[in-house]
């Protein structure tokens, strides 16, 4: 518990030193600014920019309420540049110490696998919650101000189903951290096979019960309906499954010194 | 604690690094592991360190699996690294911690080892300006603060200048009275400094372990060293007809006797000298390599 504790200190500090503390909620906030400024200012925008020739803006379209503004931030901003970006951010969580050999030797201290390995993806975990809550609220602050607001009870269970999609990114990114050396290629495995899930999500009943991004979906019908299929609660078991199966797999993978 | 290594051998994809390799140290004895670059060094020290797992053979620590008693042992790996962000006295303080040192004992431990180690100066700079020989001082620090009874060290000198080869050589004789100390070099007059006992590795296999006395004992070689004036050396050809002289070699500005019996043998041939009036200038029984020559010899 003491090393585990030391460990995670020493994950705050460095992202503090690095500044990762600092811009990545930064980048959250402004992915989650732009969604309800887009949708309020698309109109204006298209209009005033030209090319309205053979376009015609129907002044009597509906006005989005903010219920469908805060689920196209889920969808369009954080599922998919958020995703990229919390990847980038992520990709070298264990491949740095383990190409500079820190990983090696902290292990030579009385250190368990499953200790420096939970300090890491827990600490990382937290700062994505922090960011997507911050840009979640944002988004949630504006889409009240520009359209209607959305019950703050409703909110926080799509945020609270969002954030386990997100326990899943984080921990597959460590896992591939783990497995390869190339930051470019953990990178592009994770961001390809990320989006992949996203994108396949809804598709087949069966797939949504196995697949983490379904999460991400259950937010939606959350924020849009206010209530979600009763898969829900085998899908989030599935999830952290996945999860735990990942981990067991990292600390195997470890503990063999292929790395 | 006694080490014990027991027929290790680890192999890369097409390269054996280390081939049956056994041997045990006694507790506070100190070893010398010996060889050429790619012997195999590393690869054994990173295996007792518990970085890299053996294909064959086990290594105890008085009996017990190393990886259960982590806490018992001191590692210096032979390129420390340490995250550059962080000061010395928080890299110390850190690897302390993971090895379950008290906070308060932290605060009163680290300056005193930055000290010791040189490094009293630096305690509050980041890693990331250290050279290569302020890292090694402090991987050195790290590798002896929670007193282990073990330490394992990889070239722990050899990146170092005169001083602070000196400074460090005079840090483990200190320790080496109540610890084991195991370390790899290929620097030899680096171990035969702290070191009573060597043993050297060519290949992964072990071919020499032995200690100092016994080495030099082994190589010695049954010849006499003799310098004698220019004018006398009229009378080395006469030796050359001696039953007991094997071989006459030129050696620097004397030659070398090769001998069957070394004691009787000097006897009569600085009789059969002085009979024949040659002056000595330098008469000495037995010549021995000095470890430098016998290890190129071995390894060579």
């Amino acid at each position: 518990m003491n090393a585990f504790m030391a460990l995670s200190k020493k994950e705050v500090q460095q992202m503090a030193r690095e500044y990762k503390i600092l811009w990545l909620p930064i980048v959250f906030i402004l992915l989650g600014l732009t969604q309800p400024i887009m949708m309020y200012y698309l109109p204006v925008i298209l209009q005033s920019a030209g090319g309205i020739e053979g376009i015609t803006i129907d002044p009597t379209m509906a006005k989005p309420v903010g219920q469908e503004v805060l689920a196209s931030t889920l969808n369009s901003q954080f599922d998919q540049l958020g995703i990229i970006i919390l990847v980038v951010a992520t990709m070298s969580i264990i491949q740095g110490e383990k190409a500079n050999g820190m990983m090696a030797f902290i292990l030579t201290r009385p250190v368990s696998i499953s200790s420096y390995l939970n300090s890491k993806i827990i600490i990382h975990y937290i700062l994505a919650v922090i960011c997507i809550a911050l840009g979640y609220w944002v988004s949630y602050g504006y889409s009240a101000y520009l359209f209607t607001t959305v019950p703050v009870p409703q909110a926080m269970w799509a945020l609270a189903f969002y954030c386990v999609w997100l326990l899943f990114i984080i921990t597959f990114v460590t896992m591939m951290s783990t497995f390869f050396n190339s930051p470019a290629f953990i990178a592009l495995i994770s961001i390809v096979s990320l989006l992949i899930c996203r994108f396949v999500a809804g598709l087949h009943p069966f797939i949504d019960i196995i697949n983490p991004a379904s999460n991400s979906m259950y937010a939606t019908s959350m924020l849009m309906s206010g209530d979600v299929d009763s898969w829900v609660g085998i899908n989030i078991v599935v999830t952290l499954l996945l999860v735990v199966l990942m981990m067991i797999t990292m600390q195997s993978f470890i503990a063999k010194k292929k790395f | 604690m006694r080490l014990e290594i027991k027929n290790i051998t680890k192999r890369f994809k097409q390269k054996t690094a280390v081939n049956d390799f056994s041997m045990v140290i006694d507790a506070n004895e100190c070893v010398g592991l010996i060889g050429p670059n790619g012997a195999g060094k590393s690869t054994l020290i990173q295996i007792i360190a518990d970085i890299l797992n053996a294909d064959k053979g086990e290594i105890l620590l008085d009996g017990q699996k190393i990886s259960s008693i982590k806490n018992q042992i001191g590692y210096l790996p032979q390129y420390p690294n340490f995250f550059s962000w962080m000061t010395a006295f928080e890299t110390l303080s850190f690897m302390g911690t993971l090895s379950g040192i008290a906070k308060s004992e932290l605060q009163k431990e680290i300056p005193l080892l930055l000290e010791k180690v040189g490094l009293g100066k630096e305690a509050n700079s980041h890693v990331g300006t250290f050279s290569g020989g302020m890292k090694q001082r402090l991987g050195i620090a790290q590798a002896l603060l929670h007193k282990p009874a073990l330490m394992i060290m990889d070239e722990p000198v050899s990146a170092l200048d005169p001083i602070g080869r000196r400074e460090v050589l005079n840090l483990l004789k200190g320790i080496k009275k109540e610890t084991t100390v195991l370390i790899s070099t290929h620097i030899l007059s680096d171990a035969e400094e702290i070191c009573e006992r060597f043993v050297m590795i060519k290949n992964g296999h072990k071919i020499e372990d032995a200690t100092k006395s016994e080495l030099l004992k082994r190589h010695q070689e049954s010849a006499i060293f003799i310098m004698i004036r220019k004018a006398d050396y009229q009378w080395l050809t006469m030796l050359e007809h001696l039953p007991y002289v094997k071989k006459i070699e030129s050696c620097g500005n004397g030659f070398k006797i090769h001998v069957e019996n070394l004691e009787t043998d000097a006897n009569r041939l600085i009789q059969h000298g002085l009979d024949s009036k040659v002056m000595f200038t330098k008469f000495e029984v037995g010549i021995q390599d000095n470890l430098e020559e016998i290890f190129l010899e071995l390894v060579v």
